[in-house]
C-alpha cells in the first residue's frame, strides 16, 4: 500500500493563514524542511509498525477545509475537574490554543511561563513530525525554571482537544529550560472529547541543567477514536537527574517518541512506561537514549497489556557513543497478552561504541502465569477474580514507580478504570 | 471427611497414582510418607484440584460430595487447604490483600458478611505472633523475596486464617531450620480440632516428632504399600525406604 503524502500546497496555505509573529519565519523554515523529506512511511525502520496514512489523510482533509474550531466549552469542565483533582500549576492548551488565563495564573504564582511567540526560543528540529508541529503551530508555551529554584507544586501541562465533526488537527508545543540545580515535577496530560476524528501532535523539549532534577509523569487518555503522535526530547547536563513514567490508556492510534540525550557526565535517567491496549487500539512507544558521555546511568522498564485486537509496539534503542566510558544502561520490556488476537511487537536495540560499559536488556511476551493463577484459586479466589488480581499486579510494578505523588490518586483511578474495562471485555 | 477409592491419576501419558485408597476422618492427623517420586505431591495436588493432573479412575469424596466435580476455588471455599511445597511468589499482590480476599471468598460462600478491616488486622497479627512472623510481612508482595522458612510460615498463616476442615500440608517441613520447624509445628498443633482433619505429606520423620500422627501411610510407585500408627514412621526412619521397596517387590 502506498502511503498518502501530505498535501504541501494545502499545508502552505494553512501556514499562510497563521499570524505574522516571531514564529512566522520558523514556520516557513519547518515547512520547507518538511517539503524536502515528507512524513515517515512504513519503509522507515522506526516506522515499520506504525502507518501514518490515516493521520495524513485526516490532515489533508482538515488542511483543505479547516473545520471551524469548536468553542471549547465542553473542555472547560474537563479542565476544572482535573484542576480539582491535582494541585499543580496547570498550563492549558485546548485545540492547539494556549489558554491565556492559565498562563497568567502560573505567572502570578511565580512560574516563569510565556507564549513561545514572546520568548527567545528556537524551534528548529530534524524530525518531520516536529517540523509539522512547528509549521502549524498557533502558539506554544515556554517555561523556565530558574537556578536553584524548587517549585512548590508540580507543573501541569494539560493538552485537551475536542474533535470537530469534519475531523480536526491540533498542535501542542512546550519548551522547558531548567537552570542548574533546579528541581521540578511535571505532569503532561493528554485527553480529548467528542466523536468524529481528531489528530493531536505534541512536542515537548526539556533541557535539564547541571545538577538539576526533573520528575516527569505523562498520561495519555484520549478519546477512543482519536489519534496522537507525541514527542518528548530530553537533554541531560552534568549530574542531572530525570525520572519519567508514561501511561497510555486511551486513543485509537498512538505513537510516542521519548528521546533522551545524556550530554554531561554523572547524569542519570530512569524512564518507565505502561501501555494498556484494548479493542482496536494501536499504541507504539519508541524510546531512544544516547549516552554521549560517561559515566552515566540509564534504566528503563516498559510494560504492556494487550487485549482485544490491540497492537502494541515497544522499541527501545540505547546508543553508547565513542568515549562514553562508564556507561551503565539497562532496559527491560514485559508484555502480557490477554487475547490471541492481540499483537505485541517488542524490539530492544543496543549499539555500543565504547569499551568500558555495562549494558543489559530483556524482553518478554506472555500470558498470565498459570502457577500463580492456580495458587490464588486454591485460596478460594475464583478464576476471573484471580485473573484481575494478577493483571493489576503486573501493571502495579510500573504504577508504583510513577513519580509526582500529587497525581497519584488521579493516575490510579484512571488505571483502575481502564483495566477494569479491559478485563470486563476479557471475561464476557 | 475425605474418602479416596482406587484413585488413578496421570499427567500427560505418565500414570503417577495407581490405585490409592485412603480414608481420613474428622479429628485425625495422617502422615503420608514415601521416597521421592512416589506420588505424594501428586496426591496432594489432585485433592486440591490441579488441572494438569487427569483422574483416569477412582473416586474422591469430601464431606459426602464428589470432590472431582469442583474447581480448585470451590474446594477451597468448602474448607480444603493445600500448603504448597513450593509456594508461588506473586510480586505486586499484597500479602494482606490475598489473605483478606481468601477469608472473604470463604465467608461469602458461607453467607457471612465480609470481615471488617479492624477484625482482620487483629486476627492476622495474633496468628503471626503465634508463628513468630513479623507483621511487616503483611505489606509485602505474596512470598516475594521470602526465604524458604518465611514462605512456609506464610502458608501456615494462610491456613490459620482460613481455618480449613481439611488441611493438606505438602512437605511443609522441607528446608526449615529447627526454629522454623517448631514454629510451623506449633501452628499446626494449635489447629488440631475434633472437626478438622490434617494430612501431612513428608519425606522425613522429623516433623512427626512435633506433630503426632494418628496414622502413617507409606506411598511407593503410586500406591499405599503400608499403613500403621506412628511407630511405622520410626521404623521407616531406621530402616530407610529401601526396606519398603523390597517389601513391595518381594
Amino acid at each position: 500500500m502506498k502511503t498518502a503524502a501530505l498535501s504541501l500546497e494545502a499545508l502552505r496555505e494553512a501556514v499562510g493563514r497563521l499570524p505574522d509573529d516571531r514564529l512566522a519565519p520558523m514556520r516557513q523554515q519547518a515547512l520547507a524542511q518538511l517539503g524536502e523529506t515528507g512524513l515517515p512511511t512504513t519503509r522507515h525502520e522506526d516506522w515499520k509498525y506504525t502507518d501514518l496514512t490515516a493521520v495524513v489523510e485526516l490532515s489533508n482533509r482538515w488542511l483543505s477545509a479547516p473545520a471551524t474550531q469548536h468553542a471549547a466549552k465542553d473542555l472547560a469542565g474537563v479542565v476544572e475537574s482535573i484542576r480539582g483533582q491535582v494541585e499543580a500549576h496547570w498550563l492549558v492548551i485546548t485545540n492547539g490554543r494556549v489558554d491565556d488565563a492559565s498562563l497568567a495564573r502560573c505567572r502570578d504564582a511565580g512560574v516563569a511561563a510565556s507564549l513561545l511567540s514572546e520568548a527567545d526560543v528556537g524551534l528548529h528540529s530534524p524530525f518531520p513530525l516536529t517540523q509539522l508541529n512547528t509549521a502549524l503551530l498557533q502558539d506554544g508555551i515556554a517555561l523556565r525554571i530558574s537556578a536553584d529554584q524548587e517549585l512548590d507544586r508540580p507543573v501541569g501541562l494539560l493538552v485537551l482537544d475536542q474533535g470537530a465533526e469534519a475531523g480536526s488537527v491540533s498542535q501542542a508545543r512546550i519548551e522547558i529550560r531548567m537552570a542548574p540545580n533546579s528541581r521540578a515535577d511535571f505532569i503532561e496530560y493528554h485527553a480529548s472529547l467528542g466523536g468524529a476524528q481528531h489528530y493531536g501532535n505534541s512536542v515537548v523539549n526539556l533541557e535539564v541543567g547541571d545538577g538539576a532534577q526533573a520528575n516527569y509523569l505523562r498520561i495519555q487518555d484520549r478519546h477512543r477514536q482519536h489519534a496522537q503522535t507525541g514527542r518528548l526530547d530530553v537533554r541531560l547536563a552534568r549530574d542531572s537527574r530525570f525520572a519519567h513514567c508514561g501511561f497510555d490508556l486511551g486513543g485509537a492510534f498512538v505513537r510516542n517518541d521519548l528521546n533522551i540525550s545524556i550530554d554531561g557526565p554523572g547524569a542519570a535517567a530512569a524512564f518507565d512506561g505502561l501501555y494498556l491496549g484494548g479493542h482496536d487500539q494501536h499504541i507504539d512507544n519508541h524510546t531512544r537514549i544516547d549516552h554521549r558521555v560517561g559515566p552515566a546511568e540509564s534504566r528503563q522498564e516498559y510494560r504492556g497489556i494487550a487485549a482485544g485486537n490491540a497492537r502494541c509496539v515497544w522499541n527501545g534503542k540505547a546508543i553508547v557513543h565513542v568515549g562514553a566510558d562508564g556507561t551503565d544502561a539497562a532496559q527491560a520490556n514485559h508484555n502480557l497478552l490477554l487475547s490471541d488476537k492481540a499483537e505485541i511487537d517488542a524490539k530492544p536495540e543496543l549499539e555500543i561504541y565504547a569499551d568500558d560499559v555495562k549494558c543489559s536488556h530483556g524482553t518478554t511476551v506472555g500470558q498470565l502465569d498459570e502457577a500463580s493463577l492456580y495458587y490464588l484459586r486454591t485460596r478460594g479466589l475464583d478464576k476471573p477474580f484471580a485473573q484481575r488480581v494478577l493483571t493489576r499486579a503486573f501493571a502495579q510494578a510500573i504504577v508504583s514507580r510513577a513519580p509526582v505523588a500529587a497525581a497519584g490518586t488521579l493516575l490510579t483511578g484512571l488505571i483502575e478504570d481502564r483495566l477494569g474495562r479491559m478485563l470486563e471485555v476479557l471475561q464476557q | 471427611m475425605l474418602n479416596i477409592e482406587n484413585l488413578h491419576a496421570r499427567i500427560g501419558d505418565v500414570e503417577i497414582l495407581r490405585g490409592i485408597d485412603l480414608a481420613v476422618k474428622a479429628g485425625e492427623v495422617h502422615a503420608i510418607m514415601g521416597p521421592n517420586g512416589s506420588g505424594k505431591s501428586t496426591l496432594a495436588q489432585v485433592v486440591a484440584g490441579h488441572e494438569d493432573y487427569e483422574v483416569s479412575e477412582g473416586t474422591v469424596t469430601y464431606k459426602g460430595q464428589d470432590l472431582l466435580e469442583l474447581d480448585p476455588e470451590e474446594r477451597a471455599r468448602e474448607g480444603i487447604f493445600l500448603g504448597f511445597q513450593y509456594p508461588v511468589e506473586i510480586p505486586g499482590v499484597n500479602n494482606a490483600y490475598l489473605l483478606k480476599a481468601a477469608v472473604n471468598a470463604k465467608r461469602k460462600h458461607q453467607g457471612l458478611d465480609e470481615i471488617d478491616a479492624f477484625e482482620f488486622m487483629k486476627l492476622a497479627k495474633e496468628k503471626m505472633a503465634l508463628l513468630g512472623m513479623d507483621p511487616k510481612f503483611l505489606n509485602r508482595g505474596v512470598n516475594e523475596g521470602f526465604s524458604g522458612g518465611e514462605k512456609k510460615r506464610n502458608e501456615i498463616l494462610q491456613m490459620a486464617m482460613l481455618e480449613p476442615s481439611l488441611a493438606i500440608l505438602d512437605e511443609t517441613d522441607s528446608g526449615l531450620d529447627i526454629d522454623a520447624l517448631r514454629a510451623v509445628a506449633e501452628g499446626v498443633n494449635s489447629l488440631r480440632d475434633p472437626d478438622r482433619a490434617i494430612v501431612l505429606v513428608t519425606h522425613y520423620q522429623r516433623l512427626l516428632d512435633y506433630i503426632e500422627p494418628d496414622q502413617v501411610h507409606v506411598l511407593s510407585q503410586g500406591r499405599i504399600v503400608r499403613s500403621g500408627d506412628k511407630t511405622l514412621a520410626l521404623e521407616l526412619e531406621e530402616k530407610g525406604y529401601d526396606w519398603v521397596k523390597e517389601a513391595v517387590n518381594a
